[in-house]
C-alpha cells in the first residue's frame, strides 16, 4: 500500500469512527428525548415561570395569567421574605424535618425492615412488608384522618379512650408532641419507598456470595456488614438523595396534621409556606408573586443539594461500567 | 309501509333537532357557584331553582340554569373564582364573603353594580347598613346574600350549676346588651366555674380553633380600627396590646386553654360545646345551632335541647363599654366575564324577597336583610332569630381591602403567640406589627 493509498484508508476511517460516534450520541440523546422532554415541560419551564412570578407583586387582587400584564417588583419579595422575622425558624423546620424523617424512617428503618422481612421466611416476609406499605397507598386524606382519630383528646380519641379506663391522664397528644407525629407520619410513608428499594437490592444478591460468607463462618450479622451493606450501597445513597429532595417539597401529610401550627409556625416547613402564601388563605387575596419567592428558594436549595449529594456520592463512579468491563 | 315509517321517523328526528337548536339557541345560560353547609344553607343556591320560571316568564327567555354548590374550604373556593376569572370560565353569579370585594374588584374579575340596583325595587328594602360592607372605592360590587351574628353560647346547664337562676340565666342576653355584664363579668364567672369543679380548666371559655372573622371584635372591643377614614389600613397599638392581654390572661387564668387554636371543628368543638355539659362560654355563629341540632344533639331533642340548655348573647363589653358582635354577610357577585349580567341580576333580585330569604335565614339560622323580613310573621314567630336579630344593631364588620388578608394573617400570628405562650402581649403586638409592616411597606399606619 502506498502512502496515499494509507492516508486516504486512514481518513475514510476517520470519518467512519466519526460517524460511529455520531450516529452512537445520536442514538444516546434519542433514548433520553422523551424524559428530557417531560423534564423541560414540568421542570425547567415551570421553574422558569415561578421565577419570573418571584419579580412579580401578582396577587388574587391583580391576577393575570398574562406574563407582560404582570407588575414587576425586582428583588422586592426577596427582600420581604428575607426580612420576614419567622423565614429563619421555617427553614430550620425544614432542615429538622427532613433530617430526622430521613435518617430515622426513610433510610435506618427502610433498611431494617428490609434486613428483618428478607432474614426471615419468604411468606412472613412478605406480608410484614405489604403492611409497612399501607400508609403509602392510603390516601393522605384518610391517612391523616386515622391519625387524628387515633390521636385525638379524650372522649373522642382511641388511644385516650384506654388512658381513660386505666384511670391515668389523658392527652391532646398532637398538639403537645407536633414534631413526634409530624416525623412519625411522614415516616412511616417515606418507610416504604426505602424498603422496596432496599428489599430488592437484597434479594438481587447472588446467593452464592451469601452462602459463601456463611461456610466462610460469618455470622448473619457480619454478612449484613461485610457482605449486604457494601452490595447494596448505591440503592442506599440513592434513597437517600431521592428522598432527601423529596422530602424538601412535601407538605401534605403536615397541611393535613397540624397546618404548620400549633402556635407561631412550629411545624411549618418551607414549602408549605410556599403553597399557604400563594394558593390557600382564608381570607382570598393570595400572594402568588410572594409565595413564588418561596418557592424559587426551594428550588435552589434542592438543585444545590442534588448537586453536593452527586459529588460526595461519587454518583458518576457508581454508574460508571465495571473496570473488568473496560479493561 | 316500512318506508312511511322510517320516512317519518327521519322527519321528526330533524324537526325535534331543528327546534332543540332553536331552543339552545335562544337558552341564556346562567352559572351560580355557592359554598354552603347542606342541608341548612341549601337555599343559598337552591332559590335560583324555585324562581327560575318565575324569571323566565318576566324576561321572556329560557334561561339554563346550572348551580353548583358544595362546602369546599374558603381558601380553595375563592382560588377557583379566580383562576375561573382568569381562564373566561367564571361562574355569573359567585356567592363569597363581602371582604372578597376589596381583591376581586380592583383586579376586575366582578362588576360595579350603582347603575342598576335601582332597576330593581327588591333591593331598596335590604337593610341599609349591610351595604356598607359591599363597597369599594365609591362603588357598590354586590348584593347582600344573608346577614349574621357571631355570639357568645353560654351553657344554662353549667349556669344552673354554679347557682345562678333562671331569670339570671334568662335575663343575661339583656343585661349584656345594656353593657352591665362586661367581658371581665364573662371570665370572671369563667374562673368560678372551675374553681367550682363545673368545669375543668381551660373549658371556662372557647374561641374559635382556626383564623376567621370573630378574632377581630376583641380588637373592636378595645377601640381598634382597621381602616381610617381615607380608606388606608392602620393598627392601632395600643388596642392591639389589649386585645393580646385579653386572651393572654384567659389563658394564664385557665379559663382558655392555651391548644384552643388547632382543634378540629368537626371531630372535637363542635361536638364538646353542642352538649352544653363541658365548655361554659363559646364564641361561635348563628348559623353553628341548627348545624348542632341536626349533627350533634339529634338524639337528645335537637333544637328543643338547645333552647333547654344553650343561649346566645353579644360579647360583652370590652374596653369601650359597648357589647358587639361581627356581621360577615355573604354577598352575591356577578363575574365581569357573565354575558348575561342583566338575567344574573335579575335572578338576584328575585329571591332578595322576605318569602326566599326567611327559607333561608330559618333553616341556617342566619340573620334576615330585608326589612320586611323582619316585619314578617315567619321571621318575627321565630324563636331563634327574634333572639338574635336585636344583634345587628350592635354589629361591626370586616374591612375591603386587598391588604386585609396581609393585616389579618398577622394580627391571628398574634393572638397564636400570646395564647401558647411564645410571647406576652407587648411581644405579640410587636411582632404582629413587624409582620405588617414587612408585607405592606407604606400601605399601614402604625398609630
Amino acid at each position: 500500500m502506498s502512502a496515499s493509498q494509507f492516508a486516504s484508508a486512514s481518513q475514510v476511517q476517520a470519518k467512519r469512527s466519526r460517524r460511529n460516534a455520531l450516529r452512537s450520541y445520536l442514538g444516546a440523546y434519542g433514548f433520553m428525548a422523551p424524559a428530557g422532554v417531560l423534564v423541560v415541560i414540568f421542570f425547567l419551564i415551570p421553574v422558569a415561570i415561578i421565577l419570573y412570578l418571584s419579580v412579580t407583586n401578582l396577587a388574587s387582587s391583580n391576577f393575570t395569567s398574562d406574563l407582560a400584564k404582570m407588575e414587576y417588583i425586582g428583588l422586592r419579595n426577596y427582600e420581604t421574605l428575607l426580612n420576614d422575622q419567622f423565614a429563619r425558624k421555617i427553614f430550620f423546620n425544614t432542615i429538622f424535618y427532613v433530617l430526622f424523617t430521613l435518617s430515622i424512617f426513610n433510610v435506618s428503618l427502610a433498611l431494617i425492615v428490609s434486613l428483618l422481612t428478607t432474614h426471615i421466611d419468604r411468606g412472613a416476609g412478605f406480608v410484614f412488608r405489604a403492611l409497612w406499605i399501607l400508609p403509602r397507598i392510603t390516601s393522605p386524606v384518610v391517612y391523616i384522618l386515622i391519625w387524628k382519630r387515633m390521636m385525638a383528646e379524650a372522649p373522642f380519641g382511641i388511644l385516650n379512650q384506654f388512658n381513660d379506663w386505666l384511670g391515668t391522664p389523658t392527652y391532646n397528644y398532637i398538639a403537645t408532641n407536633p414534631w413526634v407525629f409530624v416525623v412519625v407520619v411522614n415516616g412511616f410513608i417515606g418507610l416504604s419507598f426505602g424498603m422496596i428499594i432496599f428489599t430488592s437490592a437484597i434479594e438481587s444478591i447472588p446467593k452464592d456470595l451469601l452462602n459463601a460468607s456463611l461456610v466462610d463462618g460469618s455470622s448473619k450479622l457480619q454478612r449484613i456488614r461485610y457482605v449486604i451493606l457494601p452490595l447494596i450501597r448505591w440503592p442506599l445513597l440513592f434513597v437517600f438523595t431521592y428522598q432527601t429532595l423529596s422530602l424538601l417539597t412535601s407538605f401534605v401529610e403536615i397541611q393535613l396534621l397540624t397546618d404548620g401550627g400549633p402556635g407561631l409556625y412550629r411545624t411549618e416547613v418551607w414549602s408549605l409556606t410556599a403553597y399557604h402564601r400563594a394558593l390557600s388563605n382564608y381570607f382570598g387575596n393570595a400572594q402568588w408573586g410572594y409565595g413564588s419567592a418561596f418557592a424559587v428558594l426551594l428550588v435552589l436549595i434542592g438543585v444545590v443539594l442534588a448537586v453536593i449529594y452527586m459529588r460526595v456520592f461519587r454518583f458518576d463512579e457508581l454508574v460508571a461500567e465495571p473496570r473488568v468491563e473496560t479493561l | 309501509m316500512l318506508r312511511r315509517l322510517l320516512f317519518a321517523f327521519v322527519l321528526l328526528l330533524l324537526l325535534s333537532s331543528v327546534a332543540g337548536i332553536a331552543l339552545a339557541q335562544d337558552a341564556v345560560s346562567i352559572t351560580v357557584r355557592c359554598k354552603a353547609s347542606p342541608p341548612e344553607e341549601d337555599w343559598r343556591c337552591n332559590s335560583f331553582a324555585v324562581v327560575e320560571e318565575e324569571v323566565e316568564a318576566e324576561l321572556g327567555i329560557e334561561i339554563d340554569l346550572n348551580l353548583i354548590q358544595d362546602n369546599a374550604g374558603w381558601g380553595d373556593y375563592k382560588n377557583e373564582f379566580v383562576l375561573a376569572s382568569e381562564a373566561g370560565e367564571a361562574p355569573d353569579i359567585i356567592l363569597s364573603g363581602h371582604e372578597d370585594i376589596g381583591a376581586w374588584a380592583p383586579a376586575g374579575f366582578i362588576i360595579p353594580l350603582d347603575d342598576v340596583i335601582g332597576m330593581h325595587s327588591q333591593f331598596d328594602d335590604i337593610v341599609p347598613s349591610l351595604w356598607d360592607s359591599h363597597g369599594y372605592a365609591g362603588q357598590i360590587w354586590g348584593i347582600p346574600q344573608d346577614a349574621e351574628a357571631r355570639p357568645i353560647f353560654y351553657s344554662k346547664l353549667l349556669l344552673r350549676d354554679l347557682g345562678w337562676s333562671e331569670e339570671d340565666i334568662e335575663s343575661l342576653p339583656d343585661r349584656v346588651a345594656a353593657g352591665e355584664w362586661t367581658f371581665a363579668d364573662m371570665l370572671a364567672t369563667a374562673e368560678a366555674a372551675i374553681d367550682e369543679g363545673i368545669v375543668d380548666e381551660g373549658n371556662g371559655w372557647w374561641h374559635r380553633p382556626s383564623n376567621g372573622p370573630d378574632f377581630l371584635y376583641y380588637y373592636y372591643g378595645h377601640g381598634g380600627e382597621v381602616l381610617d377614614m381615607e380608606g388606608n389600613l392602620v393598627v392601632d397599638s395600643e388596642a392591639l396590646v389589649a386585645t393580646y392581654e385579653l386572651l393572654g390572661g384567659a389563658v394564664a387564668s385557665g379559663v382558655l386553654r392555651s391548644d384552643v387554636i388547632g382543634l378540629d371543628w368537626n371531630e372535637v368543638w363542635h361536638p364538646t360545646v353542642a352538649q352544653a355539659d363541658t365548655v361554659l362560654f363559646a364564641a361561635g355563629g348563628t348559623w353553628n345551632w341548627p348545624n348542632w341540632s341536626i349533627n350533634y344533639v339529634a338524639d337528645k331533642g335537637g333544637d328543643e335541647f338547645l333552647f333547654e340548655n344553650i343561649g346566645l348573647t353579644l360579647i360583652p363589653a370590652m374596653a369601650t363599654g359597648n357589647a358587639i358582635t361581627l356581621t360577615h354577610p355573604l354577598t352575591y357577585m356577578i363575574s365581569s366575564g357573565s354575558e348575561n349580567p342583566d338575567v344574573a341580576l335579575e335572578l338576584i333580585a328575585a329571591i332578595t324577597t322576605p318569602e326566599h330569604n326567611n327559607k333561608h335565614a330559618i333553616d341556617s339560622f342566619h340573620l334576615g336583610i330585608l326589612n320586611a323580613q323582619l316585619q314578617s310573621e315567619a321571621y318575627a314567630n321565630n324563636r331563634l332569630l327574634s333572639s338574635a336579630h336585636y344583634m345587628l344593631d350592635h354589629t361591626t364588620a370586616l374591612p375591603n381591602h386587598p391588604g386585609w388578608n396581609a393585616w389579618s394573617n398577622a394580627y391571628f400570628l398574634g393572638i397564636q403567640a400570646v395564647e401558647t405562650g411564645e410571647a406576652d402581649a407587648a411581644g405579640a403586638a410587636d411582632i404582629a406589627i413587624a409582620q405588617m409592616q414587612n408585607e405592606l411597606g407604606d400601605g399601614i399606619t402604625v398609630r
